[in-house]
C-alpha cells in the first residue's frame, strides 16, 4: 500500500511542480468571474429590480396630454417621478434643463387602442436605461387597457422574484464549478499516462514489485484528490459570496463519482491509444459529445446536481448512487482489461 | 485542447438558451382546471386542491397552481420559482389572448418611441437642432394620432375605435417576431429606425445575442487555426527542425513570419468567406478582424515561443483561448448600452452587422492596442529566435525576463527602456481590464481596493521590468544610471497612457472606471510622481538583490496606490 502512496505523492508533485493545476484553477476562476460579469449586465435589463441598481436611479418623466391616466399611477407605484405639464414647450424646458428624463405623451384613452408617444434621449445607454424601467409600468397600463377592453387576462399579479439569477447560478455556475476539474483531472490521467507510455517508463515501475493496477489506481487516485479539492474550495468560495448549496455533502460526492468515472474514461483511452495526442482528442471529443447527449436526459449529472444544489425534495443519495455503480462497473472493466489493452499494440 | 474552443462554444450557446438551461429546476403542482405549463423548467403534476397545497407545505413542490391563482411559501426555492412561473405564464397567456382576440383589443397601447438630443451633451446641443423645433415636429407632424401641435396643448383622440391603426402593421411584426424567438430571448428591435413602435408586453431587453454569435462564428476558425500554429511551431521546436532552418541564411523575421503566413491567409479567407455568406461589408469586416486576427496570432506566437513541452503549451493555450474569447465576447454582448463595450473589438462587428455607424474614434478604441501588440510580439519573437532560448527549460518568470533581456537593445539602452514601457501600454490595459472582471469575486466593497493595488502592481512591473534585467545582467549598476532610466521609463509610459487616455476618454467620457484606472490630469505631477515610484522599486532592487524584485515591487505599488488615493481625494 506504501507503493500506492508513493506514486499518488509522486503525481501530485509533479502537477504542482508544472503549475498546470494552478493555471487550471484560474481558467475556472476566469469563467466564473466573468460569467458574473455578464450576469450583472444581463440582470440589469432582465430584473433591474433584482440587482438594486437600477432601482437606486431615480428617474423624472414629463407627462403631457392626459394627466389622468392610470399610467401616471402605474409610474409613480414604479418609483418615477412624475410631473405633468399643460404643454409640450413647458415639457421641453422641463427637459432641456436636465428636470426630467423622458417625456410622455398620453393620448385621452377612450378608445380601444392608444397610442402613446415616448420621447427619450438620443444617447443610447441613457434611453436603453429609461426605457427598461419604464417597462414594468407600460406592461402594467397595457393589462389595464386590455381589461378596459373586456379581454380576461389571467395571473398577472403572480409575486415571487425575478429567477434569472438564481437560475444562472445553480444551473450554469455551480455545474462548471463542479464539473470542470473532472475534466482537468482526465486531462491529467492522459498526460501522466501516455508520458509514461511513451517513454517506456511504465515497464519499470511495472516489474517492481507493484501491480499495474496499483500503478493505474495510484494515478486515477491523484487526479481525482485535486478534483476534489478543488470542488471544496470552489463550494468554499461560493459560501464566501453567499451562495448556499443544499445538500453539500451529496453535491460534493457526485462531483467526486462524475470526476472519477470521467478519470476512468480517461485512463481507458490513453491505455487504449498509447499516444498522447490522440487520445486527448478523443477523450475531449467524448466529454464534450456525453455532455452534449446527457443534455437530453433527465438524470444527466449536471441537471441531478441542479436538483441537489437547489434542495429538491425528491432527490437524493439514491440518484448519486446509480452514477457510483457506474464507476464500479467501469473501474471493474477497467482493471480487468487494462493489461490486456497494454500488451496489445497501440 | 482544440476541443476546449468548443466546449466553450457549447457553453456558451447553452448560456444563451439560459431558461433551458435549468430543465425541471422546479417542481409544480396544477389543479385540474389549472392551465398547461410548456416550459421544460417546470416538472408539473396535476393534483387536486387539498393536496396540493399540503404538498406545498410540506416543500415537495414549489408552486402550486389553483385555477387561476398561484400559491407559493416564502423561501427562496418557492419565490424564484413563482417568479419563472410569473414569466412563463405570462408568455402563454401572450399566446392565448393573441389567438382569442382581435389584435387592436388584444395589443392595445402602441408606444411610438422618439429621440431628443440628451440634455447634459452639450456637444449636440451645439450641433443645431433645437429641441423645441425636435418636439414640435414630432408631436405635431406624424400623419396620424395626437394632434398636439404648438399652439394646442391637449391633443384630441386619435381614432374612432374600431377601425384600422397605422401601428396595427408595427404590432403584427412583433407578434411575428415574438413568436419566431421561441424561447430565446429574441433579437432586439433596431435602435437606429426614425419611427419605432414598441408594444410594451411584446418588448425585449436590447442584447445582441444574434449578432454577437455572428461577431464570435468569426473568431471560432481563428482560434482553431492558431491552435494548428502553436502545434507545428511545437513539433518543429521539438524535432529541433527550427534550429536547421536558424541556421539557413534566412533572417529570424523571415522565420516567424513564413510560419505564420499560411495560417493567416487561412484565417483571413474564413473571415471572407463568412463575410460573403452572411452578406456583410467585406471592406469594414476585413478591417475588423484583421487586428483581431493578428492579435490572436501574436498570443500563440508568444506561447509556442515561450514553452518548451506539449503539457505546458495545453494548459496555456487553454487559458489564452478563454481570456481572449471572454475579453471579445463578453463585452461585445453590451453593445449599445454602455460605451465601454466598444473595448472590444467584436462590438464593431455587432454594429455593423446592426447596420449602425461607429466612429474613427471608437475603432481606435477598440483596435488600437491590438495592432501594437502584434508588432511588439513579433519584433520580441524575432530577438528571442535563437536555439539557446527556444529550448531552454526555464521557468516561466526567467522566460520572461531573458525574453526582455534579448528585446532590449544593450547599446541604446535609453531608448529601449521608453519604447519598450511604452509599448508595454496596450498590454498592461488588457491586464488591467482583465483584472477588472476578475476582482469580482472578491467581496463587494473590497473590489475598489484591490483594483487599486492591482492596477499600480502590474503599472510598477511593466515600468520597472527592464530595467531590473538590465541590472541583474550588470549592464547598468550605478544609481545614476538607474535614475535616468527610470524617469525615461517613466516618461514612456506616461506618453503611452496620455494617448490612450485621448482615446478612451473621448469614447467612455461617462466612465467613471477609466478616470480611475488612468488617473492622470495633469502632465507634470504624473511624470514626477511616476519615475520616482520607478526608481523606488528599482533601486530598492539594485540595492537589495534582484531576489527580492516582488518585494521592491510591492513597496512601490503602495506608495503608488497611496499616491493614487491622494489624487483622488480620499486620503485628503
Amino acid at each position: 500500500m506504501s507503493a500506492f502512496y508513493a506514486i499518488v505523492k509522486k503525481e501530485l508533485q509533479s502537477v504542482t511542480r508544472e503549475k498546470t493545476i494552478m493555471i487550471a484553477i484560474i481558467i475556472q476562476l476566469f469563467i466564473a468571474s466573468f460569467s458574473s460579469v455578464i450576469l450583472v449586465g444581463l440582470m440589469s435589463f432582465y430584473d433591474p429590480d433584482s440587482i438594486g441598481l437600477n432601482a437606486r436611479i431615480s428617474i423624472g418623466v414629463g407627462v403631457i396630454g392626459d394627466a389622468g391616466s392610470p399610467l401616471v399611477g402605474f409610474l409613480r407605484d414604479r418609483n418615477v417621478r412624475v410631473t405633468t405639464f399643460p404643454s409640450p414647450q413647458d415639457a421641453e424646458n422641463a427637459f432641456s434643463t436636465g428636470m426630467i428624463d423622458a417625456v410622455v405623451f398620453t393620448p385621452d384613452d377612450s378608445g380601444s387602442v392608444v397610442e402613446m408617444k415616448l420621447f427619450l434621449p438620443e444617447s443610447e445607454s441613457l434611453s436603453t436605461m429609461i426605457l427598461m424601467i419604464l417597462k414594468e409600468p407600460m406592461k402594467r397600463y397595457e393589462n389595464y387597457l386590455r381589461r378596459e377592453n373586456g379581454v380576461h387576462i389571467r395571473y398577472t399579479d403572480i409575486k415571487g422574484m425575478p429567477p434569472t439569477t438564481y437560475e444562472f447560478r445553480y444551473a450554469f455556475i455551480i455545474p462548471v464549478l463542479m464539473f470542470f476539474p473532472a475534466f482537468v483531472a482526465g486531462s491529467m490521467v492522459i498526460d501522466s499516462i501516455s508520458e509514461e507510455l511513451e517513454n517506456h517508463t511504465l515497464e519499470t515501475l511495472w516489474s517492481a514489485p507493484l501491480s499495474l493496477n496499483t500503478v493505474f489506481g495510484a494515478k486515477i487516485a491523484a487526479a481525482l484528490a485535486l478534483a476534489v479539492v478543488q470542488c471544496a474550495l470552489w463550494s468554499m468560495l461560493l459560501r464566501l459570496n453567499r451562495i448556499t448549496i443544499q445538500n453539500l455533502h451529496l453535491v460534493l460526492l457526485l462531483a467526486a463519482v462524475i470526476a472519477a468515472i470521467v478519470t476512468v474514461v480517461s485512463a481507458f483511452t490513453s491505455v487504449y491509444f498509447k499516444d498522447r495526442e490522440r487520445s486527448q482528442f478523443t477523450y475531449s471529443l467524448f466529454t464534450l459529445i456525453s455532455v452534449g447527449i446527457s443534455y437530453f436526459f433527465d438524470f444527466s449529472p449536471i441537471m441531478l446536481l441542479t436538483r441537489l444544489a437547489t434542495g429538491d425534495h425528491y432527490t437524493g443519495i439514491a440518484d448519486v448512487a446509480m452514477y457510483v455503480v457506474l464507476l464500479l462497473a467501469l473501474l471493474g472493466a477497467f482493471f480487468y482489461m487494462a493489461k490486456r489493452l497494454i500488451a496489445a499494440p497501440g | 485542447m482544440l476541443i476546449l474552443a468548443g466546449a466553450l462554444a457549447i457553453s456558451y450557446l447553452a448560456f444563451r438558451q439560459g431558461v433551458v438551461l435549468g430543465k425541471d429546476m422546479y417542481r409544480v403542482g396544477i389543479s385540474p382546471d389549472g392551465p398547461d405549463i410548456q416550459d421544460s423548467r417546470f416538472r408539473t403534476t396535476t393534483v387536486d386542491r387539498s393536496a396540493g397545497y399540503s404538498l406545498l407545505d410540506e416543500r415537495a413542490i414549489d408552486v402550486y397552481i389553483d385555477g387561476d391563482k398561484v400559491a407559493h411559501r416564502n423561501d427562496t426555492r418557492s419565490l424564484y420559482a413563482a417568479g419563472a412561473l410569473n414569466r412563463c405564464l405570462e408568455r402563454q397567456e401572450l399566446a392565448r389572448i393573441k389567438g382569442e382576440y382581435a389584435v387592436y383589443t388584444a395589443f392595445p397601447l402602441r408606444v411610438e418611441i422618439n429621440y431628443l438630443p440628451a440634455p447634459t451633451d452639450n456637444l449636440s446641443m451645439a450641433q443645431g437642432t433645437s429641441l423645441s423645433e425636435l418636439i414640435d415636429t414630432l408631436t405635431g407632424s406624424p400623419p396620424q394620432p395626437a394632434g398636439t401641435d404648438q399652439t394646442t396643448s391637449e391633443g384630441p383622440p386619435s381614432q374612432p375605435a374600431e377601425g384600422p391603426h397605422d401601428t396595427d402593421s408595427a404590432v403584427s411584426e412583433q407578434i411575428r417576431e415574438w413568436e419566431g424567438g421561441g424561447r430565446l430571448p429574441k433579437i432586439e428591435m433596431e435602435f437606429t429606425s426614425d419611427q419605432e413602435i414598441i408594444i410594451p408586453s411584446l418588448m425585449s431587453p436590447p442584447i445582441p445575442f444574434a449578432q454577437v454569435i455572428i461577431a464570435f462564428l468569426y473568431v471560432l476558425p481563428v482560434s482553431f487555426v492558431s491552435v494548428f500554429f502553436t502545434s507545428s511551431f511545437m513539433d518543429e521546436k521539438i524535432d529541433r527542425r527550427i534550429a536547421v532552418l536558424m541556421s539557413a541564411p534566412v533572417t529570424p523575421l523571415e522565420i516567424i513570419v513564413g510560419k505564420m503566413l499560411p495560417y493567416v491567409a487561412f484565417s483571413l479567407v474564413s473571415v471572407i468567406v463568412i463575410t460573403l455568406l452572411l452578406k456583410g461589408n467585406l471592406l469594414l469586416a476585413m478591417a475588423i478582424f484583421i487586428p483581431i486576427i493578428l492579435f490572436i496570432f501574436s498570443i500563440y506566437l508568444m506561447v509556442s515561443l515561450v514553452y518548451r513541452t506539449f503539457k505546458d503549451t495545453t494548459f496555456i493555450s487553454m487559458l489564452a483561448i478563454s481570456v481572449i474569447t471572454s475579453y471579445l465576447v463578453f463585452p461585445a454582448m453590451f453593445s449599445g448600452v454602455s460605451d465601454l463595450s466598444y473595448m472590444s473589438p467584436l462590438t464593431l462587428a455587432v454594429k455593423m452587422y446592426r447596420g449602425e455607424p461607429f466612429g474613427l474614434k471608437e475603432y481606435l478604441f477598440s483596435i488600437g492596442a491590438m495592432p501594437l501588440i502584434f508588432i511588439l510580439s513579433m519584433y520580441v519573437g524575432t530577438r528571442i529566435l535563437n536555439e539557446e532560448y527556444l529550448m531552454g527549460f526555464r521557468p516561466l518568470y526567467r522566460k520572461v525576463a531573458d525574453a526582455i533581456y534579448l528585446t532590449i537593445d544593450r547599446t541604446h539602452p535609453y531608448l529601449s527602456i521608453t519604447l519598450l514601457s511604452l509599448f508595454l501600454i496596450p498590454i498592461v490595459y488588457m491586464i488591467q481590464l482583465v483584472t477588472l472582471a476578475l476582482s469580482l469575486n472578491v467581496p463587494m466593497h473590497y473590489i475598489p481596493g484591490v483594483l487599486l493595488l492591482a492596477a499600480t502592481v502590474v503599472e510598477e512591473i511593466a515600468k520597472s521590468a527592464g530595467i531590473t534585467v538590465l541590472l541583474e545582467k550588470r549592464v547598468i549598476w550605478s544609481a545614476r544610471d538607474v535614475l535616468v532610466l527610470s524617469f525615461l521609463s517613466a516618461l514612456g509610459f506616461l506618453v503611452g497612457e496620455k494617448l490612450l487616455l485621448y482615446v478612451s476618454l473621448s469614447v467612455v467620457s461617462e466612465s467613471m472606471l477609466s478616470a480611475a484606472l488612468f488617473s492622470a490630469n495633469m502632465l507634470w505631477i504624473p511624470l514626477i510622481a511616476h519615475s520616482t515610484f520607478t526608481a523606488l522599486v528599482c533601486l530598492l532592487t539594485s540595492r537589495s538583490g534582484v531576489r527580492h524584485y516582488p518585494f521592491a515591487v510591492l513597496v512601490g505599488s503602495i506608495v503608488h496606490a497611496l499616491y493614487n488615493l491622494y489624487v483622488l481625494g480620499v486620503i485628503p
